[in-house]
């Protein structure tokens, strides 16, 4: 590259234009780069659920309950290695801002249904063994800075209860902000009409083949009674969740869509002002000898510079801090907010591709003029 | 004395695609602000209009909905009784009703949301108003029979009329659409009350709609009812049960919008000021000339800055007629206070169009003051050698 000087020159001769650009594109991609990780986060449930686990709630929705007993019978299911009441609780601590989830488990099955769950061997054991006791996400102890034999109250608005829990162990490695506890003991304290009731089941697969089947084995044992079920994977069930919220991915993509289209613009017209300032160097460069495909690329290698510059600041930048900070700890539902490689691998051939579309139109102007016209120019 | 404005308006004309290119940055910054802030206005204004300002709603003490309440039958006859509770004849205006959910996929879809299934009383519909079919029938009391919100029906599938759906063991067929006003039960599948308990085999009501004789009444029976220990029930007026699910409903859009919107104002301010000091640079010599005129500083200094505010302006109209058209859209997301779907129409109100109008003004105004600064600072003898 003998024009890099250059290109590098007629950069930084403009500083003031060049740092305004830059900065543009760093919030610009900045913004996209958080949006598209909130979207990240939004389809996590589905992307990240196991593939060998599935939930089974009342076929109507989940405002209906299902009988505890009924994990005898999933339980002899062929294939189904283990199954547990998962059973929302609906649980506020102190305020309704602290929400978290919270479920009455099956102890002794937990660790077996969600072998993701990591705690220390003696952390399962008192859990295990302490009908009172409940498993904390570890996020939920930066957070509320709650510690093994710590207290914990939480009020359940649907079952009109506050319910008294003993932390045993801090677990990592699956939904952070999340409570486990015994839905034994809960379903002691719990008004009449949801005494041995869950909300769902959680089932583990002995293999992800067995999963469809054991779908339609489950449904089909209980379809004529009171409480008929709906099993499907953990993934369909997170995305049956997701659905709820309506068209958030194409809302979401028209924003980025419109961020993308003002970048353009911020780029294409300090492009278009750049290239214009200089017509009459260019009918000098002209004058020299130098041929249209050399004085197109000085111009295209000048927007190229500026956005890759740009992006590595904002793309860069939002990763740092996005790295830094766990945003997620701070809005509910939120597991983690980190942007993933296939976003800022993205978000980069964006840029570049903005930076490429913005020059074209005045890089093929400018050097398509004549000696004349060039140096007649009045700017 | 300040320049008179049709220089500025000139200015603008001349550099029609930079000028072009930055009232289009702004637009569409303000355009996204409005979009956003129109969805979250369209649920503020389903939920706002919603309640009959003469309408108590009662719930068990401690419930946050009406789905994770429960009314018994002996609740409902101390009600009923309660002085200042409205009558017509010698009816009083109460309706105990019963929630529930039905899962539905959406259309195009294999998964949807939950819609609330309302099951009603003999007065519910005397205790609201807007309700009107627009297509079939009613139910008729007594039967497994369904009348669904015609957005609703649009939406999801197998809603309409005709088509059966299940609870537990009974299939209801859907025998009419209705609509409400763009209400909240304008989301909603409508049953008759006692069908619906006998299908769910639920002996409690969800909640109680009661209609007070006039607002002293309301208040004293809302007082009334929450204080009663015996009864273990709260009462609030209907309004206020709406307006207090906007928070959640539409919170996290108002701070999206605003958060977008600030960071893309601050590129968009970025790049105005481009523009800006593009267009005082290519003008230099022309400002010492206005300064030998005997123009002063402080008018040259106006002059950038309402050219810039003028360019805004431009941006505001163009992002409003991008978000105008939104107002007749229709759209639907979940109540996480009704764990249900909400359906209601983006709403791009006067008030946000201000707004919209403020917002845009402020980033033309901000992103011209300092190349407006920098032009009222030129030295009368440097500005005219300048080429």
């Amino acid at each position: 590259m003998k024009f890099s000087r250059l290109i590098l020159k007629n950069i930084l001769r403009n500083k003031r234009r060049t740092l305004l650009t830059i900065s543009s594109l760093v919030v610009s991609l900045f913004l996209i780069i958080t949006l598209a990780t909130i979207l990240t986060e939004f389809t996590q449930g589905h992307e990240a659920a196991n593939p060998m686990r599935l939930i089974t709630r009342h076929a109507v929705s989940l405002g209906f309950t299902l009988p505890v007993a009924q994990t005898q019978r999933i339980a002899t299911v062929p294939g189904v290695k283990s199954v547990m009441p998962f059973s929302w609780f609906g649980g506020i601590y102190i305020d309704e801002k602290n929400f978290f989830a919270n479920f009455a488990v099956d102890a002794a099955k937990l660790r077996e249904v969600m072998p993701e769950l990591k705690m220390s061997e003696p952390e399962w054991q008192s859990f295990i063994n302490d009908r009172q006791g409940a498993v904390v996400g570890a996020k939920l102890v930066k957070l509320y800075g709650f510690s093994p034999g710590q207290r914990i109250t939480l009020r359940s608005p649907i079952y009109d209860r506050s319910v008294e829990f003993m932390v045993r162990g801090v677990a990592t490695g699956l939904d952070e902000k999340t409570l486990y506890f015994h839905h034994d003991y809960v379903n002691e304290l719990v008004p009449a009409w949801a005494k041995d009731q869950v909300s769902t089941f959680s089932i583990l697969a002995n293999s992800a083949e067995d999963v469809p089947r054991i779908s339609q084995a489950v449904d089909s044992i209980f379809i004529n009674t009171d409480a008929p079920t709906k099993t499907e994977s953990e993934r369909d069930f997170a995305i049956s969740f997701e659905t709820m919220f309506g068209g958030v991915k194409q809302f979401m993509y028209g924003i980025m869509g419109a961020i993308t289209f003002s970048l353009l613009l911020v780029m294409g017209n300090t492009m278009a002002m750049t290239v214009r300032e200089r017509t009459r160097e260019v009918g000098m460069l002209k004058a020299l000898g130098f041929q249209r495909g050399t004085i197109a690329t000085l111009f295209v290698g000048e927007a190229l510079v500026v956005t890759t510059v740009g992006a590595l600041i904002g793309i860069g930048g939002a990763a740092l801090i996005f790295n830094w900070i766990d945003l997620s700890l701070y809005i509910p539902n939120f597991q983690s907010f980190v942007p993933t490689w296939v976003t800022l691998l993205v978000a980069f051939v964006v840029s570049i591709l903005v930076g490429l579309a913005s020059v074209v139109y005045s890089a093929y102007r400018v050097s398509g003029m004549t000696i004349a016209e060039a140096l007649r120019s009045t700017e | 004395m300040p320049l008179p404005l049709k220089y500025n308006f000139r200015n603008i004309t001349v550099r029609k695609s930079s000028t072009l290119a930055t009232a289009f940055t702004i637009g569409l910054t303000v355009g996204v602000f409005l979009m956003v802030m129109a969805l979250a206005r369209g649920i503020d204004l389903t939920l706002s209009t919603s309640g009959e300002p003469l309408n108590l709603i009662v719930m068990r003490e401690g419930s946050t909905a009406e789905l994770n309440s429960s009314i018994t039958r002996e609740n409902l006859n101390d009600l009923i009784y309660l002085d200042g509770v409205s009558r017509e004849g010698d009816q009083p205006l109460v309706a105990p009703e019963t929630l529930t959910l039905i899962y539905k996929a959406r259309k195009g879809l294999t998964q949807g949301s939950n819609v609330t299934i309302r099951g009603i009383g003999a007065m519910s519909n005397k205790l609201r108003s807007g309700f009107k079919m627009v297509a079939g029938r009613m139910f008729q009391p007594g039967l497994a029979e369904a009348v669904v919100s015609e957005r609703i029906a649009q939406r999801f599938q197998g809603l309409d009329v005709g088509d059966k759906f299940r609870i537990q063991t009974s299939d209801y067929t859907v025998v009419g659409l209705f609509e409400a006003g763009g209400k909240a039960f304008e989301s909603e599948i409508w049953v008759d009350g006692n069908s619906l308990a006998s299908t769910t085999k639920r002996d409690t009501f969800s909640s109680v709609l009661l209609r007070a004789n006039d607002q002293t009444a309301l208040q004293s029976l809302a007082k009334r009812i929450t204080d009663d220990q015996r009864l273990h029930l709260k009462a609030l007026p209907e309004r206020t049960f709406y307006e207090d699910q906007q928070g959640a409903a539409s919170g996290a859009l108002k701070g999206l919008a605003v958060f977008i919107g600030f960071i893309m104002a601050v590129g968009a301010g970025f790049a105005g000021m481009n523009t800006m000091y593009a267009a005082v640079a290519r003008r230099t010599k022309e400002i010492g000339t206005l300064r030998v005129l005997g123009f002063r500083r402080r008018s040259i200094l106006i002059a950038f800055v309402l050219e810039s505010v003028a360019i805004a302006i431009i941006g505001v109209a163009i992002g409003i007629l991008l978000a105008l058209p939104l107002n007749f859209v229709s759209t639907g997301t979940a109540n996480f206070t009704t764990f249900s779907e909400i359906a209601f129409n983006f709403r791009v109100t006067p008030d946000l169009m201000l707004w919209a109008l403020i917002f845009g003004m402020s980033i033309g105004l901000l992103g011209s003051l300092l190349p407006s600064i920098r032009a009222s600072r030129f030295k009368i003898v440097d500005a005219l050698r300048s080429l």
